[in-house]
């Protein structure tokens, strides 16, 4: 009976709230009896416009005005209730004043937070596992046209790069490091509780672009072991929960909102001009022979020619419309909203937009049961040409002699007569133009849930959760013809489709039990998820026209179709208590068990604990004393998660065609004693708060271990492992890698005072991930990029994962003796290239550091023995810095994010400075005009007259320039760190005393912004922020990490937005 | 209400629990083989099933071999061919450790024996009592016998190699030795004498190879290993018996007879045809079945894609010796070839300027036309390669896709088992006038057009035995483009390798131009070289490159491969 009152008293508290809130709108004052009491509600002496005032016996309420004052009836002895949400309640007897002024204390908001955690909901003073936060509020600073930017420098622990600034364009995301060789890095997304599983792309397209940033309230980072553990098998890379917005009991509430932005081009790479370049043919024929067309025998008198990039780059604009509704009744709330996107890509072949709708309901049909449902569909549809078709790095290549669009309007190529342009790369803006590479995707992501209070502090619930995808891709490379490299007679079409199911239904029981200062939750849980994919593909060619894309149009003769398909499933139970005693001592305890059918049925199941512990010690006695720590917490656990791979129980048997009849070969060497992956975490962590929370301080120390590594066994060759017919390598457990890292948030109000507030946030982690223990010590792993003069990453014991493979460059050969005293490479019999100009080694040509022999020494000689690691893709050093400032109704943010110590393989400046390709109508970066110029000094003896440079010399012969630019090499490893000015805008909130002039509109705010919009860095590529490689011939287990060869630059986005409330 | 509310309660949660604890139960749910493709445990079920399984250890296996490593080695390291920009590695004798057709073919053999390995692994552990013994039996020995053949061509070209009959006993196993070139022959010699003794006279299907091409290997195996088992330069005699044996059944029992005219061994559709013993069996149907189960070859051959799909062969030809070593080609003084040859190998094997091939469609300013093989003027053209290029879909009526093309690979064939029986009946001599070897020598000889070699000398009236030296030219026209000269040098090195570099140094290997008398039609063609094509005509091959390094990725990726060899027992 008593909580039955407690319900209705809340109940009429909170329709007073909403009457209060129409009554203060409204501008009508109810009047009842007593007398009229006037007051003013303020905190730190700012007023507290909207604050409601309840007298308590009567049931009537007030609300104070923009300048805190209100009015009511009560008699003395009458309680008045004041509220203002963010603001501690506080109740006040009448007394025999008619003036009351009334102070009310923020709540420590951030600290008294209820959160999202696994399976539950959590009070974020007792936390006792590393977890971070992203609001809604922090969110709609930044310009997000998908979720997982919403986060980058927000989060301690997590770094997310982008891996393509194309539109829509895909992320990798690292939680606490990488935990994995072959499996998946990405984290596990929890969408209000829909599981998926973030994975890589190949593409520049993104999984979770479907999403609408604005539809999301709150993100959870959860990092420590004991959090995610819940997620056993499939949290080893850490966990992001994200919750929708759901609708709240009153008036409905309308909001529409605009975004208008404009991207702007990257700054230019230097290249070199048509008159430079005309330039250098010439110096190229002086040196190496051939003869120099005509029309650059002076090049003085040439024009600047076509500037590619400025072709290919534009402004492009990007449009956001947003409308949502939300409201309800004690019984029933709901939030609905529907959105548009349209976003042009600042390079010509690429854009992207989405529609999106959701509908989020929760219904209390009963005081004992409430239903709930989140149902949203989106659809986007992405133009890839321009990754796809390496337009960027195209245009940079393309000589300036070579005209966008020829007089008679075709597109300009090659010129196969006149021999100048005779080999140029194809016209990057022809291609953009011409070739289509789009991909439709439709989502359903949703579920239903239903919860039943069995008994006091009892509950049951059930949810049923799925994810269903869909998409469509289509590419079409029409004809053309545009010269003899630029050529294609037949046109192709090749149309793929992907579906996706994913179902979850979980059960779940949870006791909440206090008795005196004992607090024990108990969570008990079972989960069953499936999921299955197809895929269906098909290609024709022979289309009469380049206008009808479908296959239907192209010739049946010569059609070609494919498909696959996979199932996957996974059983899983799960525990958690939470013991609490007084807010002082807390333990979590935490398991899972999870049954994969990844594994057979002798490795089936897996067991996931976890136990962590948090003292509150400034909720001691001793500490009361202590004024200026107002919270001190220490945290410590432990626990394990998993890591289910991609199935290699099985041996497929692969089929193909044969004059025989249709063949079957084993397709990899399968392994049914394949076991779950294990990482244990130990972490330990501390939360701090100075003088009254004003500056908290969260930070967190972690090593983690991964034991059983699931990989690919990297076999040798031998072993018939590599190749076409080959059996793939099995997968197997056999290596382990090492994380330790810390993470370090610092929260801080700066300034508080009536009319001004200025905040901070700083987050700054660190990670190291180090290969202890392969298959044997001379193993490792290797992606190499075939398509890229074979770039390679390596992976080996005692190192890094995927470091930079090359030759370390000691910088010119100087003189003759130098070069006869060096290592140089060797000729066809394994003698020493001599020391000659036309025939070997010479003054200007690139000396390699001889590290090492067949014998394990050097040996004089340079060749592949004397690769070595030349670079590591990890920073050392990454976070955010934010800075919120508010005055009146002015909010200003800025958004600072770094990364330190992480190399990138400059691709495209090696290519770029290839100064021997001038022949073949390609352009180069203005530095490579700077190449070793030979001559004699003053001695008469043969040498470089401008010392300084570092580009090879200039020479047709094919040794030296097999020498100079056949390996990869430390010289174009260049320091990936950056400062960004990610993110400043300024928004102001139309003042309410404007707004309450008319009743129709709740609130204006508009935005200006720019994102991007600064970059202090040292790499002299487009931009510094280079994720997985995407593009052309990428595959999952094969994405190059740290390589910038043309990557589709992030570039400044301005932006202005009107948010309108109804 | 209240009473309701709480039998509500129940019943709910009641139902709830229940479905619980039936979805808890459903024992299958987490039994989830893929479904896309079968797995092995269930096949290998009837006799079609078994041979599908090895169907493929026709084809694919070989696929990253015969793509470009087969004339890589085979030719241009041998000289017949020469690529004059590309591949310049293999045409200079310099294989390095990282050249990718080292890597390719190191790599395509041990798929070779890694697949036949699993497939009698298979076999054995999951064929069904549905299975005729005779089938399995034959499939085991389909398996062997190219596990056999991938070893002859592992050991010639790196020597010690690993020999691994069973992958999934040594998959972790990270200690493993190479062996000893003799033992390896000694190994395959032993598998295919019972590869031999299993397999059926009379194949299974059209393709499959039968006890002849076993046999026949064992001819071609055992002629070898006289020269791996020689002793101061002399060929074990046993082992040359041995050849001549069995290239002597192979001849008298096979049921194959060579084909009348030397092109249609190679004019579409050739395949599995009277002379053959065993092809590697490529498919190309229309709608293009997946890479790697075509013939890739001769993308790489065709000289243009006016001739096909795609042409890269635009700088491959004939060397300069080679097109010496033709019947009617003079050479004047060292930078001149003048002539014609009765030999219908040459037109076969190279295009000339101005021959014609009206089986093949080029198309010249847009139009279809027979080609007529252009004459390019300058300083350089080439003796483009014609073995293996079969034209363009309008010749083959379907649609071709690059790389994928429907010809056979010649991997034996009877032409080859008359010449073997030809030298091991001349054995250590250095000549010999063996009635039998010299006739069976002619059926090669004269087929092509030329007329019979007399040990008599038609002139002189001398006597004029047939020489080592003749039948290995002989050798080089036959198989010229068919990736056999470079392991004919092998079994010579084995036991002469100065010979052996002799006959390399020797060769010219540099740029020339080809001008025919008329065009078309011509009846002679003067060959120069190039006169400003004065580097990287000559090679030097010795014992320091004689053999191919293995690939350095597999020597890093396996320190144990850099052990001392042991025998194989």
């Amino acid at each position: 009976m008593k909580k039955m009152k407690v319900t209705i008293n809340s109940k009429t508290l909170f329709l007073w709230t909403i009457f209060s809130c129409l009554l203060a709108w409204n501008g009508v004052y109810a009047q009842t009896d007593g007398r009229k009491i006037t007051g003013k509600v303020s905190s730190s002496g700012k007023p507290l416009a909207a604050a409601s005032v309840i007298n308590k016996r009567t049931n009537i309420g007030a609300s104070a005005d923009n300048e805190g004052n209100f009015s009511i009836q009560a008699k003395t002895g009458d309680i008045l209730v004041i509220s203002d949400v963010g603001y501690i309640k506080k109740e006040i007897k009448v007394g025999t004043a008619d003036f009351i002024d009334i102070s009310l204390t923020q709540e420590q908001a951030k600290l008294d937070d209820v959160v999202v955690i696994g399976y539950g909901k959590a009070r974020k003073v007792n936390l006792t596992s590393a977890q971070t936060s992203v609001t809604a509020k922090d969110m709609e600073k930044t310009v997000n046209t998908t979720i997982e930017q919403a986060f980058q420098g927000r989060a301690a622990g997590v770094y997310v790069t982008q891996n393509s600034g194309q539109p829509g364009g895909g992320i990798s995301v690292a939680i606490r490091g990488i935990s994995s060789i072959n499996g998946n890095t990405e984290p596990l997304y929890v969408i209000d509780g829909v599981q998926v599983q973030g994975g890589g792309t190949t593409n520049s397209s993104n999984p979770l672009a479907g999403l609408n940033p604005a539809d999301i309230e709150d993100i959870q980072v959860l990092q420590g072991p004991s959090a995610t553990a819940i997620y056993g098998s499939r949290a080893t890379n850490g966990v992001l929960m994200i919750t929708t917005k759901r609708g709240k009991a009153g008036e409905t509430k309308f909001n529409y909102g605009y975004q208008y932005n404009i991207q702007t081009p990257p700054k230019k790479l230097q290249v070199m001009d048509l008159p430079q370049y005309a330039q250098m043919v010439k110096e190229f024929h002086a040196i190496a022979g051939g003869v120099t067309p005509i029309e650059f025998l002076d090049p003085s008198l040439l024009g600047k020619g076509t500037d590619w990039q400025g072709e290919l780059f534009n402004n492009a604009a990007m449009q956001k419309h947003q409308l949502s509704l939300s409201g309800g009744s004690n019984t029933t709330t709901y939030y609905m909203s529907g959105e548009y996107l349209k976003q042009e890509g600042v390079a010509i072949g690429s854009g992207f937009d989405r529609y999106g709708f959701r509908i989020n309901l929760d219904n209390k049909p009963k005081d004992w049961i409430t239903i709930g449902a989140n149902l949203s569909f989106n659809q986007t549809n992405e133009q890839l040409t321009t990754s796809s078709e390496g337009v960027i790095t195209n245009a940079l290549e393309l000589t300036p002699q070579v005209p966008v669009k020829n007089l008679n309007g075709s597109w300009g190529g090659s010129n196969d007569i006149n021999g100048a342009t005779q080999y140029a790369p194809v016209n990057p803006i022809a291609i953009a133009s011409v070739r289509t590479n789009t991909n439709r995707r439709r989502q359903f992501l949703g579920g239903l849930n239903v919860g039943i209070t069995l008994a006091k502090g009892l509950t049951l619930r059930t949810s049923f959760n799925t994810d269903i995808n869909y998409s469509n891709s289509l590419y079409f490379n029409p004809t053309f013809d545009w010269g003899s490299n630029a050529r294609n007679v037949n046109a192709t079409l090749s149309n793929n489709i992907r579906m996706n199911t994913y179902w979850n239904w979980n059960q779940l029981l949870e006791y909440n039990k206090q008795f005196k200062k004992h607090n024990v939750s108990v969570m008990v849980s079972h989960e069953s998820q499936e999921s299955k994919w197809q895929n269906i593909s098909a290609g024709r060619s022979g289309y009469l026209t380049n206008n009808v894309l479908d296959l239907q149009a192209g010739a049946a003769l010569g059609a070609i179709n494919g498909g696959g398909s996979g199932p996957w499933a996974m059983e899983s139970y799960l525990g958690r208590l939470n013991y609490n005693f007084d807010n002082r001592y807390i333990v979590t305890g935490t398991i899972r068990k999870d049954g994969s059918s990844n594994f057979g049925p002798e490795n089936r199941w897996g067991t996931f604990p976890s136990v962590s512990a948090a003292w509150r010690i400034s909720q001691e006695n001793f500490f009361k004393d202590v004024s200026f720590i107002s919270d001190l917490k220490l945290r410590f656990e432990t626990g394990l998660t998993g890591n289910q791979g991609n199935g290699g129980i099985f041996s497929p048997l692969n089929s193909n065609p044969s004059d025989l009849g249709t063949g079957f070969l084993p397709g990899r060497y399968g392994n049914p004693a394949l076991q779950w992956e294990e990482t244990n975490t130990n972490n330990i962590g501390l939360n701090i708060g100075f003088l009254k929370n004003r500056i908290t301080i969260e930070g967190d120390y972690y090593v983690k271990n991964s034991n059983n590594l699931i990989m690919d066994n990297p076999l040798p060759w031998y072993m018939g492992t590599s190749g076409i017919g080959a059996v793939g390598n099995p997968a197997v457990n056999i290596g382990t890698l090492q994380t330790k890292g810390w993470g370090i948030t610092i929260n801080t109000t700066n300034i508080i005072n009536q009319s001004f507030k200025w905040e901070s946030n700083l987050n700054i982690s660190s990670f190291e991930t180090n290969i202890k223990k392969f298959y044997s010590d001379a193993a490792f792993v290797e992606r190499t990029s075939w398509w890229l003069d074979n770039w390679t990453q390596r992976s080996s014991v005692g190192q890094a994962p995927w470091l930079f493979r090359g030759y370390v460059e000691e910088g010119l050969f100087q003189s003759v003796e130098e070069i006869n005293k060096s290592a140089v490479r060797v000729d066809n019999n394994g003698n020493r290239l001599p020391t000659n100009e036309a025939t070997g080694v010479w003054i200007g040509d690139v000396r390699y550091r001889d590290i090492s022999g067949p014998n394990g020494v050097p040996d004089g000689i340079i060749n592949f023995y004397d690769e070595t690691n030349i670079g590591n893709p990890w920073p050392k050093l990454f976070g955010g810095f934010t800075n919120s400032f508010s005055y009146k109704g002015f909010d200003l943010s800025i958004l600072i994010t770094g990364t330190f110590g992480n190399d990138i393989y400059n691709h495209i400046a090696k290519v770029n400075n290839k100064t021997n390709t001038i022949y073949t109508s390609r352009n180069l970066l203005v530095t490579a005009m700077d190449y070793a110029k030979l001559g004699l000094d003053k001695n008469g003896m043969p040498a470089i007259m401008n010392p300084g440079t570092n580009v090879p010399r200039l020479t047709g012969s094919q040794i030296a320039n097999d020498n100079n630019y056949g390996t990869t090499s430390s010289r174009w490893v260049e320091d990936g760190s950056f400062l960004r000015l990610k993110n400043v805008s300024l928004s102001y909130n139309l003042p309410a005393s404007i707004m309450s002039r008319q009743k129709l509109v709740r609130g204006i705010r508009a935005t200006i912004g720019a994102q991007n919009a600064a970059t202090i860095t040292g790499y002299s590529g487009f931009d510094p922020e280079v994720g997985s490689y995407v593009g052309g011939n990428a595959s999952l287990t094969n994405q190059a990490i740290g390589l910038d060869n043309g990557r589709y630059p992030l570039t400044p986005i301005y932006t202005f937005s009107l948010n309108v409330n109804f | 209400m209240k009473k309701i509310n709480i039998n509500g309660k129940i019943l709910l949660s009641g139902i709830l629990f229940s479905v619980i604890i039936l979805t808890g139960c459903k024992k299958d749910f987490l039994e989830k083989p893929p479904t896309d493709s079968i797995v092995d445990a269930n096949f290998y079920q009837s006799d079609e099933q078994v041979l599908a399984a090895t169907s493929l250890l026709y084809s694919r296996v070989w696929f990253d071999y015969n793509d470009k490593a087969s004339f890589n080695l085979g030719d241009f390291r041998s000289g017949t061919a020469f690529s004059a920009y590309n591949d310049r590695g293999n045409v200079l004798f310099n294989t390095t450790d990282i050249n990718g057709e080292n890597g390719a073919a190191w790599r395509s053999f041990f798929i070779v024996v890694g697949q036949s390995n699993l497939t009698m692994f298979n076999i054995n552990k999951f064929a069904g009592p549905a299975v005729s013994p005779g089938v399995k039996k034959t499939a085991i020995a389909e398996a062997r016998f190219m596990r056999a053949l991938a070893y002859r061509y592992l050991t010639m070209n790196w020597g010690d190699v690993p020999i691994i009959e069973n992958n999934i006993e040594l998959l972790d196993d990270t200690t493993i030795n190479k062996n000893t070139s003799k033992s390896v022959w000694r190994f395959i010699t032993r598998e295919m004498r019972a590869v031999a003794a299993d397999l059926p006279e009379t194949p299974l299907a059209t393709g499959r190879i039968s006890k002849w091409s076993a046999e026949g290997m064992l001819a071609r195996f055992y002629l070898t290993r006289a020269g791996v088992e020689a002793t101061g330069g002399v060929r074990n005699q046993v082992f040359l018996d041995s050849a001549k044996y069995y290239a002597q059944r192979v001849i008298t029992n096979s049921g194959r007879a060579l084909l009348d005219n030397y092109a249609n061994l190679f004019k579409f559709p050739y395949d599995n045809g009277a002379e053959s013993l065993f092809e590697l069996q490529w498919v190309a149907l229309s709608g293009g079945p997946g890479y790697g189960v075509g013939n890739s070859t001769p993308s790489y051959l065709n000289y243009s894609p006016d001739i096909s799909v795609e042409g890269w062969g635009g700088d491959k030809g004939a060397t300069w010796w080679m097109l010496s070593q033709y019947d009617g080609m003079e050479s004047f003084g060292d930078t001149m070839i003048k002539g014609r040859t009765l030999d219908q190998r040459l037109k076969a094997s190279y295009m000339l300027p101005g021959a014609s091939y009206p089986e093949i469609t080029q198309k010249l300013n847009g139009v279809n036309q027979k080609l007529v093989f252009p004459y390019i003027t300058g300083d350089v053209n080439f003796a483009s390669v014609k073995k293996y290029v079969i034209g363009k879909s309008e010749d083959l009526g379907f649609n071709v896709e690059p790389q994928r093309y429907p010809n056979n690979t010649y991997m034996l064939r009877l032409a080859e088992m008359y010449l073997i029986y030809a030298e091991a009946t001349l054995g250590n001599n250095t000549s010999t006038s063996d009635a039998t070897a010299v006739a069976y020598f002619n059926k090669v000889h004269t087929r092509s057009g030329l007329p019979a070699f007399s040990i008599t000398d038609p002139i002189t009236g001398l006597p004029n035995p047939l020489t080592l030296d003749a039948i290995f030219r002989e050798r080089f026209i036959e198989f010229a483009m068919e990736g056999m000269g470079w392991y004919d040098l092998v079994s010579l090195h084995y036991y002469n390798p100065q010979k052996a570099y002799s006959i390399l140094n020797s060769q010219d290997r540099g740029l020339y131009n080809i001008a025919p008398d008329a065009f078309p039609n011509p009846t002679s063609w003067t060959i120069k070289k190039t006169r400003w094509a004065t580097n990287d005509r000559k090679i030097n091959a010795s014992l320091g490159n004689f053999l191919l390094p293995i690939p350095a990725q597999e020597k890093s990726q396996a320190p144990n491969l850099s052990k001392p060899a042991v025998d194989y027992p």
